[in-house]
């Protein structure tokens, strides 16, 4: 009983930790009954490629839901902004770097549509995201003539389907590493100079080390096959970006001050509509990147595309250890939650199980983690 | 029959090895009032927590006797079948329910096959109403009809329906007016007669003196002392409770004060729920550099609405004229207001004071994260330097800055709100009931920066429905009634009654 108490407390305070373990689960699983298939460098190179579009829209969904709202558009707004860059890629023949210009132009602005509507005009985001839902969708049937639109551009293709050359893989991670060590001294010397309490010397050399070998590890996997997939780097930029953001931006602070308590929020001074319309313009954003990563990858803007995104990015979210309740939640837990679901859909593929059985199978995990988060939460308080 | 109804022997509960409880012992009699007193974070509510099985039995040590056997109860609903009911400081009522609906939520009278009679519930809560000494009450109105005295009675109502042979009151006082806790305390001494026990737990000493039998102090998880009500005066009372001697209760010390910086001009607010009635009506005052200006009335007169007019963030339709320095200055928001220099400390704490999941550093910080920020990035470190001086000037008790603010007692929040809304450097502070639910020593301590403050040349405007309170710091005391203005009164020797007359609209002047 006690060590099951404490179990349960490490892990309501390392989430990341319990979710860890439930990918090598999941991993072990699918490679013992792949007979290895699962964990060849092809297929996690595959893996995380296919996870990428899931991670964007989670990156930005998880931030909406720690302020304590929901978007249920971002499938269909991916979709249609896919589209969107196939007709402009098709009809008019854009410059990718344009068309990209463009469309994360557009997608920022429906997103701020959106979060205008919910926090300025006061309807609640599960309407308004179910509004866009169906209008997003329908505009973008109007837009493709409901067919499937070839894209042209070899470079807009690459943007979803090139790997990175194997030395710049590792010139970036050599560069990554060099960052996080000059940032952690940084960090270090900015206490010394205001005479605050500083972790042991050996502590953050050991978490660094741990750093090394994971990046080690991950572009080495990755370089053994193509290299790493362009859009696995945008997830990861977006995972550094987002996780400053989330920990050393007023932006970020607000964020989670807004889903904890509004009222005390507002009441503090802070302009809470604003933070709130800007999250939308963010999760837009996001939308934008996957919908252009998704046309991409298929090489072309289809009428269907990112039909149940939403889901799967809100699952990802909160398998990934964010709170329903609002105010808490991390981004690499929902890029992780992400990479459970890839992992499943993946495995269960590779293992040619049923595609009923996969959605059941998900939406079981997904009731499971919620579950969990309901009860370490209770036993709190 | 045991000679106590209850018996609590040396219990101990501790959260994560901190011991929130240390070996506490409580007994209570039939028919006895047990007050339970102590500062804030002193155990109190943890005990009772203990008691009504919240914490069930296992997850703390000690033993509870329950008219002489052994209670292990594993949740409140047992508890609630021997027959101990909390009240908590928090009213339990489903707004949208009828009076009877809440009486017999959870134990409803049922006839056949489930359906609900409520010729019986309503019949058996209207007699209720009349044990209570409320028989205007209709039981069949949704209890949001009624004010909060209704309703701490309808809680009670609820509490005996259960067959209550021991009733916890959590700080049953707090937001009733002087009349309704007049009601209030003649009902508990008519239970006692009846033969239930009480343990009240409160802050106000006055009220305990008047219906308990027996005093039970305690501080810091320990038990300090149980001796019977007549024995104790209290400054005695006080004294057990901080463990200190308190000379000087208000530390009112002379401080220059200067010209009109703050002017409020024809302040009124309509009421949200009925547009016609006017809930501050035309109010105007004067605010000087420096000054302690105190705001009197009875609850519901229209102090907090006026305050959260001048402040921007009155829910409804509302008209004001704000003047610093002279100048007429737009405040729509409170983000306005804080740019211009307002700040308020807000009535209900947990609400619209705290942001419950985040430390108690970055709820410091929650308005100016922008003051160690360049292009939006904080700076950690300049930020965590600012905390720890503010926690230290605050004397904010925390394990450490990153602790999750729900965490900590009513009294350090209340200090970490205060903290919060200095940083900014408001020239007008705005204080709404700023020490309820805070004891005393917490409470000495505001009042001790209050004085710092308009030493610095701060101004306060500070709401309180306690008159010592207000009369003990104040420089100058408005009265509001009934949404006007009733009384500007200078305070040089001011009395309690010359303050309340004006309240109540008495006013020969």
């Amino acid at each position: 009983m006690t060590f099951f108490r404490s179990l349960q407390q490490v892990f309501s305070r390392y989430k990341i930790l319990a979710l860890l373990i439930a990918i090598a689960l999941i991993w072990s699983f699918f490679a013992w009954q792949s007979e290895g298939a699962f964990l060849t460098a092809r297929n996690l190179s595959n893996l995380l490629r296919q996870m990428a579009i899931t991670a964007m829209l989670a990156s930005g969904m998880v931030f909406v839901i720690i302020a304590g709202e929901i978007d249920l558009s971002v499938g269909s707004m991916l979709g249609l902004l896919g589209g969107v860059a196939a007709v402009l890629d098709v009809s008019f023949h854009l410059p990718f770097g344009l068309n990209l210009a463009i469309v994360l132009t557009l997608g920022l602005l429906l997103g701020l549509f959106n979060g205008y509507w919910v926090a300025y005009l006061r309807v609640p985001s599960f309407i308004v995201g179910l509004a866009g839902m169906l209008v997003f969708r329908g505009i973008l049937l109007a837009v493709t003539d409901g067919s499937t639109i070839a894209v042209e551009s070899e470079t807009f293709i690459g943007f979803g389907q090139a790997y990175l050359p194997i030395s710049v893989g590792n010139v970036l991670a050599v560069l990554l590493f060099v960052m996080l060590v000059v940032l952690t001294l940084r960090a270090r010397a900015n206490r010394v100079r205001y005479q605050l309490a500083v972790p042991p010397l050996w502590q953050e050399l050991g978490k660094l080390a741990a750093i090394a070998i994971i990046i080690a590890g991950f572009v080495t996997v990755l370089n053994s096959y193509e290299g790493i997939p362009v859009p696995v780097l945008i997830m990861l930029i977006i995972l550094g970006a987002f996780s400053f953001m989330a920990r050393n931006t007023v932006f970020g602070r607000r964020i989670y001050a807004v889903g904890s308590n509004l009222e005390a929020t507002r009441l503090s001074g802070v302009n809470t509509r604003l933070v709130k319309m800007a999250l939308f313009g963010l999760m837009g954003l996001m939308c934008a990147l996957a919908g252009l990563t998704n046309t991409a990858r298929l090489a072309a803007g289809s009428p269907s595309a990112g039909n149940m995104g939403e889901l799967d990015a809100i699952a990802s979210c909160f398998i990934g250890g964010t709170s329903m309740r609002g105010g808490s939640g991390t981004i690499l837990g929902a890029i992780i939650g992400a990479l459970i679901m890839a992992s499943l859909d993946n495995g269960m593929s590779m293992l040619s199980v049923e595609s009923y059985w996969q959605m059941i199978v998900k939406g079981s995990i997904l009731l499971l983690a919620v579950w969990i988060d309901v009860v370490s939460g209770s036993s709190e308080r | 029959m045991a000679e106590y109804l209850l018996e609590m022997r040396g219990i101990v509960k501790d959260f994560s090895g901190v011991k929130a409880l240390n070996g506490i012992d409580l007994a209570v009699r039939a028919g006895e009032c047990v007050g339970l007193c102590g500062e804030n974070g002193a155990g109190k509510s943890t005990l009772m927590k203990v008691l009504s099985a919240v914490y069930p039995h296992g997850s703390w040590t000690g033993q509870i006797l329950w008219n002489g056997q052994e209670l292990k109860a594993r949740g409140i609903r047992e508890t609630e079948e021997a027959g101990i009911v909390i009240i908590h400081q928090e009213l339990m009522l489903v707004p949208h329910l009828s009076v009877t609906e809440n009486i017999f939520l959870g134990n409803e009278i049922t006839g056949f096959a489930g359906t609900l009679d409520y010729a019986a519930m309503h019949q058996r809560a209207a007699e209720l109403m009349r044990d209570l000494k409320m028989p205007e009450v209709n039981v069949a109105l949704p209890v949001s009809q009624y004010g909060g005295g209704h309703q701490q009675l309808i809680e009670i109502a609820k509490a005996l329906n259960k067959k209550a042979r021991l009733l916890i009151l959590d700080e049953p006082t707090s937001s009733l007016t002087k009349a309704e806790t007049a009601i209030l305390l003649d009902i508990i001494l008519d239970l006692k007669k009846k033969g239930v026990a009480c343990v009240m737990i409160s802050h106000k000493l006055d009220e305990i003196a008047a219906v308990c039998d027996t005093i039970s102090v305690i501080r810091d998880g320990t038990h300090v002392g149980t001796r019977p009500m007549g024995e104790l005066s209290v400054d005695q009372i006080i004294t057990m409770m901080v463990g200190r001697e308190i000379t000087n209760l208000f530390p009112r010390e002379e401080h220059p004060i200067g010209e009109v910086i703050f002017e409020a001009r024809n302040v009124t607010c309509f009421d949200i729920d009925n547009p016609a009635r006017k809930k501050v009506d035309d109010v105007s005052f004067q605010l000087r550099r420096g000054e302690v200006l105190g705001v009197a009335g009875l609850v519901g007169a229209g102090r907090t609405e006026l305050a959260m007019a001048i402040f921007g963030c009155y829910p409804g339709k509302s008209s004001a004229t704000v003047l610093l320095d002279g100048k007429p200055v737009h405040i729509d928001s409170p983000q306005t207001a804080v740019k211009s220099g307002l700040c308020l400390v807000p009535e209900d704490r947990k609400r619209h004071g705290i942001v419950p999941l985040m430390g108690v550093g970055h709820n410091i910080t929650l308005s100016v994260p922008e003051q160690f920020s360049r292009f939006g990035v904080i700076d950690q470190a300049a930020e965590m330097q600012t905390i720890e001086k503010m926690i230290r000037r605050m004397r904010i008790k925390t394990a450490t800055p990153m602790l999750a603010i729900q965490g900590l007692s009513g009294g350090n929040q209340q200090k970490a709100v205060f903290a919060k809304m200095l940083l900014p450097a408001p020239r007008v502070l705005i204080l709404d009931e700023p020490t309820r639910g805070v004891d005393v020593g917490a409470k000495y301590e505001i009042y001790k920066l209050m004085m710092e403050l308009v030493k610095e040349g701060m101004s306060i405007i500070m709401i309180s429905s306690e008159l010592p309170e207000l009369l003990g710091m104040s420089d100058r005391v408005l009265v509001i009634g009934e949404g006007r203005l009733r009384g500007d009164f200078i305070n040089n020797g001011l009395s309690q009654e010359t303050v309340m007359a004006a309240a109540i609209g008495q006013t020969e002047t």
